[in-house]
């Protein structure tokens, strides 16, 4: 058999280097970058490394046959951009020096534009990567708005891939593979998704030299926000919510609103908990360490076990679907009347049911692309009064119109919360923001709450009884 | 397939048992999926969340059936049935309507306080009659676009209960194999069906004889080189069935489960008695071998001994299995494949393959009729006609021992 060609290419995700003795990769590479692949008889490599691998045979005039990516130029045929602020100008310029990088910015300061005219100047294959498919269609909007471009869409049931492409995390890791070496530019928009498990593929099975991380909330409780380095690139520039609240940002403040349960939903939810001590209780005489894991694993197969469960989440849907929530949320509504309201409920299930109470919009995981697009439009122009959704618009969602938001339900993550306040953050003239938080007294909720008020957007929250 | 929400396994030290229903242990549940099946086949016209309460209400009183179990069932009840879609969108429309037409009624309150206030029934009567739809006809329609709220239109369902939950057994292991690793598979027999499903489901292979003539397939992804990616797990799952339809074979599977922080073990083998949803392939292409092989016997003639499909060329990715092997009693072996069937690109694929592999001996046996495209192979080459006759075989590995 003869010896294969030396030959650089672009195989499912990965690097293949053929006819390369041993000697040549240790002279040229540093140790580990290539693995031989006896599958194929070939070096194998990650996607990502093709920049360097690639210089550094430039460097070492070392002569093969290169892959030609499939890439391009790009022509806009009209860009029409706001003028960039300060802030986003250094953004860029941050960017720009080794165009690799993560710009952490507060919801609100414009994130998306500093990225659109990175794409605008680059003018290459760029792949945009966004966590939802709400977002994706945002970003196709925006696209074609400011750069008079119809994006390719990767997603939600559609393969149309063009030099410029909008997908999600979800699409980008499945497809990397056969679409790694068409793009040169990635845009991960909220890039704290991307280290989360095999999403990682998006970036590590792509050849992309430049890759612009975009994010308000870049820590990661698994610690996973050490990889950006590796996947995207160091953070380059960062803005918190201080520097600009008042100014870039909508002032805003943050209410909490206390409520009780109904008298019956008190007797029930109190003879549930009850119930559920009790279980605990007898449970730790035998065993002191016995907690909700060993809780869940038992009800696996112990029918007491299984009818504590049912006990707990009849609680939790107590305190989700409270009917004191909804009289409130009839009290906000007449406060703030004429002004577009986001309501965020805890469940799908509370999401329907304020929709059927107040026959307000309510945008769930099922809703098509135009119901989605209806929607947001007609709040942004006032054909809708509200919005409801569970978790679609934790993240993103642009409405800079929004001022008001009401949380009736949610989990105790800080970044939900941060993420949340963050949709009516945009700035709009002078009117200030404001964020009603509905938590039930007296139950968990309290606890939910007080853990997702754990980061710096809220403190000084108010305490207000209507 | 089920997700990995609906998979159980018992975590035993370092090996993985995926969650399995035995008669021996389980025997009540085949009155239970029977049971089961009888909701779905009765069930069409309801809607799926009712459906799914009523499995869980039939099951949620079992002591040995986990809330996950049920769940799983309800999935692969549904995978058998069908729900009436919305797919005009009509429920979007209806939506549409009502919330624009109550928008300028806008907050809807329960108690006036100012004269303009609009009551929450009023303005819903209203909206009713201007759609010509009573409240609660409208309430039915207004979200059944969602799965759950989608009514059972027609339910194909298993054969029996037993079919069911020979189903859920394959069901799991396959849910179990979404974290594989990697998986290796020993196998006596059935190699080419086994290398067809694996790159069927888009897995890299590896091979290896072993000493007793069986092989291992090392089956992974192009990334599993570098990294200790799952990615490739569902893959390996799709391969299951497939596997399932072969004989004498044993696989390990190397599974890192989200929450385990280290490698367990996943291992079966072709007598544990999970049942294939898939058929096994015809033992043989054609008729011509399937002659061939009757014709020769199961002894030796000549001291030669015929074996079907039993040794894989292979040269990196390639893989040629010729159809039958003859061994000599001296140590002595040819292969033989025999191409009687005619397509321009069977043809080609063909040459490719022995030209690939043409350090090995084999011996070909190729219809008269297009015997012209081979002539490159001569002198190891038989045209017959319809019929290959052992003994023009037999007569070529005389020839050749001379």
């Amino acid at each position: 058999m003869t010896a294969p060609e030396a030959e650089l290419r672009f195989d499912q995700g990965t690097l293949i280097l053929t006819g390369w003795h041993p000697k040549a990769i240790d002279h040229v590479f540093p140790a580990g970058w290539w693995n031989w692949d006896h599958r194929i008889s070939a070096w194998r490599t990650f996607a990502c490394r093709y920049s360097d691998v690639t210089t550094l045979i430039e460097q070492r005039s070392v002569g093969l046959t290169s892959m030609k990516p499939h890439w391009q130029t790009v022509v806009w045929s009209k860009v029409s951009l706001p003028f960039l602020r300060s802030e986003q100008t250094d953004a860029i310029e941050a960017w720009q020096k080794s165009k690799r990088g993560v710009v952490v910015m507060p919801t609100g300061t414009g994130k998306t534009e500093v990225a659109l005219r990175i794409i605008a100047d680059q003018s290459t294959s760029t792949l945009v990567v966004a966590p939802i498919r709400d977002l994706m269609y945002q970003w196709h909007h925006r696209i074609q708005k400011s750069l008079d471009y119809d994006a390719g869409i990767l997603g939600d049931g559609i393969h149309n891939v063009r030099a410029l492409t909008v997908t999600t995390y979800e699409s980008a890791c499945i497809h990397m593979p056969n679409l790694g070496d068409r793009f040169q530019l990635l845009v991960f928009d909220e890039c704290h998704h991307l280290p989360g498990g095999m999403r990682q593929d998006s970036a590590r099975m792509s050849i992309a030299p430049f890759r612009l991380g975009l994010t308000a909330t870049p820590e990661r409780s698994d610690g996973n926000h050490r990889l950006y380095g590796e996947l995207i690139g160091e953070t380059v520039y960062r803005l918190s919510v201080q520097d600009v609240a008042g100014k870039t940002l909508a002032p805003y403040e943050v209410v909490r609103i206390p409520i009780h349960l109904s008298p019956e939903e008190q007797t029930r939810y109190e003879f549930l908990g009850k119930q559920l001590r009790e279980f605990i209780y007898d449970k730790r005489q035998n065993t002191p360490t016995y907690d909700w894991q060993t809780l869940c694993s038992e009800a696996n197969h112990d029918l007491h076990a299984r009818q504590a469960l049912i006990w707990f989440r009849a609680r939790q849907a107590i305190e989700d679907r409270a009917s004191e929530k909804l009289r409130i949320l009839e009290d906000l509504f007449r406060l703030h009347v004429g002004s577009p309201i986001l309501i965020f409920a805890g469940s799908n299930a509370m999401a329907r049911e304020v929709s059927l109470r107040f026959l307000v919009p309510c945008l769930l995981s099922h809703c098509g692309k135009k119901e989605r697009q209806d929607y947001l439009n007609g709040l942004r122009d006032g054909t809708y009064p509200a919005l409801v959704a569970n978790q679609v618009l934790d993240e993103g969602v642009d409405i800079p119109a929004v001022k008001v938001a009401i949380v009736i339900g949610g989990k105790s993550s800080s970044r939900q919360a941060q993420q949340r306040l963050g949709r009516i953050l945009r700035k709009q003239g002078e009117e200030p923001a404001v964020l009603y938080e509905v938590v039930c007294r007296d139950t968990n909720e309290e606890m939910t709450s007080r853990k997702r008020r754990r980061n710096d957007a809220y403190t000084r929250t108010r305490h207000r009884r209507l | 397939m089920l997700t990995r929400e609906h998979g159980i396994a018992v975590y035993d030290g370092a090996v993985a048992h995926p969650d399995r229903l035995t008669r021996r242990q389980h025997g009540h549940y085949i009155d239970l999926a029977e049971k089961m099946l009888d909701i779905y086949r009765r069930g069409c016209g309801r809607v799926r969340r009712e459906l799914h309460r009523d499995i869980h209400s039939l099951l949620e009183k079992i002591p040995d059936c986990p809330p996950r179990r049920a769940d799983a069932f309800c999935k692969l009840l549904d995978e058998q049935s069908e729900y009436i879609k919305d797919k005009k969108g009509t429920a979007a429309q209806l939506r549409r309507q009502v919330y624009r037409a109550a928008a300028s009624h806008h907050p809807l309150v329960q108690s006036k306080f100012e004269l303009h206030d609009s009551l929450e029934p009023e303005v819903k009567l209203k909206i009713s009659a201007d759609i010509g739809e009573s409240w609660d006809s409208i309430v039915r329609r207004f979200f059944i676009d969602i799965p759950d709220f989608q009514p059972l239109q027609f339910f194909a369902g298993y054969k029996s209960g037993n079919e069911l939950l020979a189903r859920y057994n394959v069901a799991q292991t396959q849910v179990a194999l979404y974290d594989a690793l990697a998986m290796t598979v020993w196998a006596k027999d059935d190699f080419k069906t086994i290398l067809r499903y694996a790159k069927l489901a888009g897995l890299m292979h590896s091979i290896a004889q072993c000493d007793d003539g069986s092989y291992r397939f090392d089956l992974n992804g192009p990334a599993s080189l570098l990294s200790h990616t799952t990615r490739y797990g569902i893959a390996m799952a799709k391969f299951i069935p497939g596997l399932l339809s072969c004989s004498q074979w044993r696989f390990e599977a190397k599974i890192r489960p989200k929450q385990w922080r280290r490698d367990l073990l996943l291992s079966l083998d072709s007598s544990a008695g999970l049942t294939s949803p898939v058929v096994a392939a015809d033992e043989f292409d054609s008729d011509v071998e399937s002659d061939f092989f009757t014709a020769w016997g199961p002894d030796p003639r000549d001291g030669w001994q015929l074996h079907r499909e039993s040794r894989v060329l292979h040269q990196d990715q390639k893989v040629f299995i010729p159809d039958f092997t003859m061994t000599h009693v001296d140590g002595r072996h040819w292969l033989l494949e025999i191409i009687g069937f005619w397509t321009p690109e069977y043809l080609k694929q063909k040459q490719v393959a022995l030209t690939r592999f043409q350090e090995y001996p084999i011996l070909l046996a190729v219809d008269k009729t297009f015997q012209d495209h081979f002539v490159d192979y001569a002198p190891n080459i038989i045209a017959y006609k319809k019929r290959l006759k052992a003994s023009d075989v037999l007569e070529f590995l005389r020839r050749t021992a001379s």
